[in-house]
């Protein structure tokens, strides 16, 4: 690993005294000498949700969000890292949505954070609460286009870029890999700001196919995740459905994260529950206006509300029951096709929740 | 509602903003108002306009109201999708007119903070979103346009963090900042339409929206408004057929332009 120059001004303002806590992010060497040892025989490398997370999340790893906030994000294999207590993990990602829930048990103590919270859906007052309580300490501060650059940077192969980026905001102040520099080529003053490569430690994304060996489809948004897939030094995909490697080779025209980059391969059909799964179903928008307006506001809430849908389910398949079963699958089906155009219009209207009238399916 | 009701506060405020767009540009839209202004844009005065999103999805065909800047309706049929480190890009290199986002608080000279309220970052009163993709445009985009509530909380002398660098401390401090593009061109509030002084790059009024006077504005706003010279025109208000466009093509459930409970 090498030796690193933080940002002094930032580790002053955030406090932070041991700076080791920084580094596996900017490992790079660790990083590349990881995927030297990674497997390159194409092996069938399918294992469930609960080995992938047990054999490939440690203690302490700076973990992705991948996907954007809930569209084909691997939110099921948040979880799954939540029931089996892992602790003191770092977070990574833009948008860093996800991170709230998991700070709260403990599975997420450092944040690295662009974005929280669930856009019009209101403010994420869990978080707050949990950062007033020193529940979770920030490692640094980023908007979305500047760990979406440090991405990728790491897939480019470059240990870092300039950008035009943050320059000038308090972000700056508060994000000890940042470094305000002239722009070398010139010969006028041209401040820039030194974005270094960022490598994850592990990352999961949720694809709407992959075969065994781990090429993995991706239709829709990609967001970050194959800059995220390139750099991480573990990759898990999880995927709606199992292809044969002629249908990915043949038929699978668009993006494909290569089998290479992956550890281990899990069949998890409704995956990125309770986030949407381009051309397989939309998200329970209710859901999410449950957990901001309901359990958001209090700890007590929040664990109740984490109690019932995370530790109180297996997986996805007593989630989608949960939400409704058969009624809220059909339908959740027939939102996205029509979403995304693919089937004729219908009327997205539902009724907001409210707390205390639980809608029973949750559209 | 029924059709023929007067235009409430959010479609009037839908109408300005989209008034703010011109046609044959590309535009950069934030999920709720900006949204419906694009859409309407595009319905009206503005039939060729690209709407690009955070997504990255580029030119989607016409669908419904996204609830997210990632949902299906930002990158409906696009004919491509860019990764977020692109969809970025394409701002630095000059593929974006305008963009339109909101706040939390907005100052002087148009900085802006969506990250805490509060004077300790460590301890905030709230700790709000971050930036998301706030800072990128606002450092990137060539015009800006800022997009919320008015409130002397909301425009404060200085913002309590600096997410986005709008005019920085005036004059030509965003230039020398080393940011890109004209930044801040417009702030659009229930007051009125704001922009900024070209030499100060401080705040000043640019129209009124009927009934409201330069005073009241002043008494929403924590710092001191500049006032153009000679009288201050009136915002101009959308016309029945607008209206009529807004609530059966473009927002037809009401996702953003009913009010609450209405």
């Amino acid at each position: 690993m090498g030796v690193f120059d933080y940002s002094r001004e930032a580790l002053e303002n955030l406090k932070i005294d041991d700076t080791g806590v920084l580094d596996r992010l900017v490992d790079f060497e660790t990083a590349r000498k990881v995927h030297l040892g990674k497997e390159r025989a194409k092996k069938d490398k399918r294992i469930s949700l609960k080995e992938a997370v047990a054999e490939f999340v440690q203690d302490g790893d700076v973990v992705m969000d991948t996907g954007f906030g809930y569209v084909r994000t691997c939110i099921q294999s948040h979880f799954e890292i939540m029931r089996q207590e892992k602790k003191n993990l770092q977070m990574i990602g833009a948008p860093n949505t996800n991170q709230s829930y998991m700070i709260i048990t403990g599975a997420v103590t450092y944040s690295h954070n662009s974005y929280i919270g669930a856009e019009m859906r209101g403010t994420d007052r869990n978080y707050t609460r949990q950062l007033k309580a020193g529940k979770v300490k920030i490692l640094s501060e980023w908007s979305h286009g500047g760990v979406a650059q440090g991405l990728k940077a790491a897939q480019l192969g470059s240990p870092g870029v300039l950008s035009k980026q943050m320059l000038a905001s308090d972000i700056i102040k508060y994000n000890p890999y940042l470094k305000v520099m002239q722009n070398p080529i010139k010969k006028e003053p041209d401040p820039t700001v030194f974005i270094p490569a960022l490598y994850p430690d592990v990352t999961f994304i949720h694809a709407q196919a992959a075969d065994k060996y781990g090429n993995a489809y991706i239709y829709g948004p990609t967001v970050n995740d194959v800059a995220g897939a390139a750099a991480s030094k573990k990759v898990v995909i999880t995927a709606e459905e199992i292809v044969p490697e002629s249908d990915i080779r043949y038929n699978k025209k668009g993006v494909i994260i290569p089998f290479f980059y992956a550890d281990a391969v899990v069949e998890l059909p409704y995956g990125a529950l309770p986030g949407s799964m381009p051309g397989y179903y939309y998200w329970p928008r209710q859901w999410w206006e449950k957990l901001m307006r309901l359990a958001g506001p209090s700890d007590e809430n929040m664990k109740d509300f984490i109690d019932e849908w995370i530790f109180g389910t297996k997986g996805p398949i007593d989630f989608v029951e949960k939400l409704g079963g058969a009624r809220w699958m059909i339908e959740a089906r027939r939102q996205t096709k029509a979403a995304e155009g693919d089937n004729e219009d219908i009327d997205f209207s539902y009724q907001e929740y409210k707390v205390g009238s639980d809608p029973g399916i949750f559209f | 509602m029924t059709d023929n009701a007067p235009a409430n506060p959010l479609e009037i405020l839908a109408y300005i903003i989209s008034a703010q767009i011109r046609d044959h540009t590309i535009v950069y839209v934030g999920t709720g108002l900006p949204m419906v202004a694009g859409i309407l844009a595009r319905f009206t005065h503005a039939p060729n306009i690209t709407m690009v999103y955070e997504s990255g999805g580029q030119d989607p065909i016409h669908g419904g109201m996204p609830w997210s800047v990632g949902g299906p309706f930002t990158w409906r049929k696009s004919p491509t999708i860019m990764e977020m480190a692109y969809s970025f890009g394409q701002c630095y290199n000059g593929y974006v007119d305008i963009a339109f986002l909101g706040f939390a608080q907005v100052d002087m000279y148009g900085n802006v903070n969506t990250h805490m309220i509060g004077d300790n970052f460590l301890l905030p009163k709230a700790r709000l979103t971050g930036s998301g993709g706030n800072n990128d445009l606002t450092s990137l985009a060539e015009n800006m346009v800022l997009v919320g509530l008015q409130t002397p909380e909301k425009f404060p002398e200085k913002v309590d963090f600096i997410t986005s660098v709008g005019h920085l401390r005036g004059g030509n401090t965003r230039k020398e900042a080393g940011l890109l593009g004209n930044g801040p061109v417009a702030v659009i509030s229930q007051c009125g339409v704001f922009n900024f002084e070209p030499v100060t790059k401080r705040m000043r009024v640019k129209t009124l929206h009927p009934g409201m006077t330069f005073e009241v504005a002043q008494m929403c706003t924590g710092f001191e408004l500049l006032k153009p010279e000679g009288e201050i025109p009136l915002t101009p208000m959308p016309s029945p057929e607008i209206i009529e466009i807004l609530r059966k093509k473009v927002d037809p459930a009401g996702v953003f332009t009913s009010l609450p409970s209405a």
